[in-house]
């Protein structure tokens, strides 16, 4: 378990700005998501925590010691690579016990340390196999296997479940869910995946272009979210933006509702609206009602016992107590005074 | 929509009569012997068939006092189990295959690791690199036989201005420089190619794997033996077997840079094979040392195909 703090940290790859200075604290024990669009350097970020790129500027901390000089190896620091990055010539065991060999660990210690990380992760079988032998999943384990043998004091995984399939992804999210709460340990986890995200984090950081956008709780970025990046990127389907004119707030420059809160009725109750598509998951709806004046289809999430045709006028109204107030560079505002209000 | 394409497979014609019967592969194949058939008959003219005479010769005395070729059994090769002199270019040739061979994989290995890393100007060093390789072989032992020359070498002129040596060297006159020369030139030669081989083996290594290395603690020297080397164990078989045979075969550079001498400290099995026939017209006696010269090819050769048609 570890404390770790980035203050003020810069990153470029020759001319090209990655990070710009980035400030976070993370504490002790706590599990902390990485997410933002393609690109936005969360790996870099990673890459920079374990050591494997250099900072340009700025600090990094580990529990009080600062560590931007200290090798890799030196930082009690395990990842978990996207791509895995097994060892491909060396058997699951040498694989998982290579970090120990390489400490000098005796070859007892090291065996039994094996044993105990594939017990967890239901190794044990294949622990003679190389990783090709391997099916995606379990390689995913290994993988994972393979950082909790060193009993490092932070865990870095770098998308760890993109690439695979959807039912073996929730298996390993309550597997990961399960380790989380089994080793108490700290852990930076970047992830594309919503559900991973809301379901894992005790604190979420979203970036944007190499800055961080809003660091806190799922439910407070999901409540409260600093700016319309934020409010865009949390939550699925996402947030749907209306110009702040058209809904009678004409203080804001746009409003942004859930679907979950967009309210669907019969013509004349709001703003006039077409419904173009129909998703029906079963227990939910998603209806996508075009709208005069907005760019993009307004979503609204209905009870899956609904019945909504595509082709039919309907009409949308938002409440201001669920809505965000967004100004024209896309901050959040407060509250309008005017306490109800349906366009 | 689901009867139609059930009905038109039946219906629709065979690609070809034949692919009904089963017989369009031995059509196939009959046509394919006939494509071949130029071909098999240039190899048989220009290689098959001097190669099994000049075999049939290692069993005759065929010299200049014989207008003839007359059948002798293994005479030859009791001879040549008798003759010190050619034992000897035996072990010449191990040594010179031996160093060769290592000191190629050994500097090509290192030279592609360096040019794997990123650094200014690495684009220009590795198209230098291939110099070496478009010399002929000829004028790159003319280079290097200037290079090690007793009187106007540069080699002479750095290590005495440097005060190394206080009196100019006749490199290629003792048995240990004229090897060490004839050794460096191949290496020399050799290098750009082997290197190459190996850039392309470490351009395919996953960076991703050698940065769980770094993380897992391992220095550059693990990195090397536990990553690097098992990745490239492919590559270094195939550059071994073919550095092997290439030295096996070498000929060119030696008789240009040294003659085989000075006496007969560079004479590996080709020069002996040179000599045997064109200065001493021993056809018999040079034949039979060729098919032992090809018989020291064949294992390595053997490997090589081996591995090759394994991986097809
Ligand atoms: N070695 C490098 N050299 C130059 N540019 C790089 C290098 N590594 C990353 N970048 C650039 O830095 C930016 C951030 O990359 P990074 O890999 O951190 O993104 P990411 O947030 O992890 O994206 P993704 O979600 O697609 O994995 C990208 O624009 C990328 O092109
Ligand atoms: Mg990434």
């Amino acid at each position: 378990m570890a404390t770790l703090q980035l203050s003020g940290v810069c990153k470029s790859f020759g001319t090209t700005p990655v990070l710009h200075d980035i400030d976070l604290d993370i504490g002790e024990g706590e599990f902390v998501v990485f997410v933002g669009p393609s690109g936005c350097g969360k790996s870099t970020l990673l890459r920079l925590i374990c050591g494997l790129d250099t900072i340009d500027s700025g600090t990094l901390t580990i529990d009080g010691e600062i560590v931007n000089d200290v090798p890799p190896a030196k930082r009690g620091i395990a990842m978990v690579f996207q791509s895995y990055a097994l060892y491909p010539h060396m058997s699951v065991a040498s694989n998982m016990g290579y970090a120990l060999r390489l400490a000098g660990t005796p070859k007892a210690e090291i065996e039994r340390r094996v044993e105990a990380a594939a017990n967890v992760l239901r190794l044990g079988p294949l622990l003679k196999r190389k990783p090709r032998q391997l099916s995606g999943g379990q390689r995913q384990r290994v993988a994972i296997g393979r950082a909790i043998v060193r009993e490092p004091n932070v865990f870095l995984f770098d998308e760890p479940l993109s690439n695979l399939d959807a039912a073996l992804r929730v298996d390993m999210r309550a597997e990961i869910a399960a380790l989380k709460q089994r080793l108490g340990t700290t852990m930076i986890y970047v992830t594309h995946d919503q559900i991973e995200a809301m379901t894992l984090a005790d604190r979420i950081v979203v970036m944007n272009a190499g800055r961080i956008e809003q660091v806190g709780s799922p439910l407070e970025l999901y409540r409260r979210p600093a700016n319309r990046v934020v409010a865009r990127f949390i939550g699925s389907p996402r947030m749907n933006l209306l110009p702040g004119a058209l809904v009678g707030d004409p203080a804001a420059a746009e409003i942004g509702v859930r679907p979950e809160h967009v309210r669907l009725a019969g013509v004349g109750h709001g703003l006039a609206g077409t419904v173009r598509m129909v998703e029906h998951l079963g227990s939910d709806l998603f209806a996508h009602v075009e709208i005069a004046g907005v760019e993009e289809r307004v979503v609204a999430r209905l009870d899956g016992g609904r019945e909504v045709h595509v082709g039919e006028a309907v009409s949308i109204s938002v409440d201001a107590d669920t809505s965000h107030r967004f100004d024209a560079q896309g901050k959040r505002m407060a509250p309008a005074h005017n306490d109800r209000r349906t366009a | 929509m689901s009867v139609a394409p059930a009905r038109a497979l039946p219906s629709s014609p065979p690609v070809s009569r034949l692919a009904a019967r089963g017989g369009l592969k031995a059509g196939e194949r009959r046509v394919g012997w006939i494509f071949m058939v130029p071909a098999l008959v240039a190899f048989t003219a220009v290689i098959l068939w001097p190669f099994i005479s000049a075999l049939g010769l290692a069993f005759t005395r065929y010299d200049l006092r014989t207008p003839e070729p007359i059948f002798i059994g293994l005479a030859n090769f009791r001879a040549i189990l008798a003759s010190p002199q050619i034992l000897g270019s035996f072990v010449t040739t191990f040594v010179f295959v031996t160093l060769a061979t290592v000191f190629t994989v050994a500097v090509a290995l290192a030279w592609a690791l360096i040019l794997n890393q990123s650094f200014r100007g690495r684009a220009l060093l590795r198209t230098a690199t291939l110099i070496p390789w478009v010399l002929p072989a000829t004028v790159a032992a003319f280079v290097w036989a200037w290079i090690f020359n007793s009187r106007f070498g540069v080699l002479n002129a750095a290590l005495l201005s440097m005060g190394i040596i206080d009196l100019p060297q006749a490199w290629l006159s003792t048995s240990a420089g004229a090897m060490t020369a004839v050794v460096i030139t191949k290496v020399w030669i050799s290098v750009p190619v082997t290197t190459t081989f190996f850039l392309a083996g470490l351009q395919s290594m996953d960076r991703e794997q050698i940065d769980a290395a770094r993380v897992d603690g391992a220095s550059d020297w693990h990195v090397l033996r536990d990553h690097i080397m098992p990745h490239l164990r492919p590559v270094l078989l195939v550059v071994l077997v073919l550095a092997v045979i290439g030295n096996l075969q070498q000929f060119d550079k030696i008789f240009a840079l040294t003659g085989g001498g000075p006496v007969r400290a560079t004479t590996v099995l080709s020069i002996e094979v040179y000599r045997l026939a064109f200065d001493s017209w021993d056809i018999g006696m040079a034949a039979a040392v060729g098919l032992l010269w090809v018989a020291t090819i064949v294992p390595p050769a053997f490997l090589y195909l081996r591995h090759l048609l394994k991986d097809a």
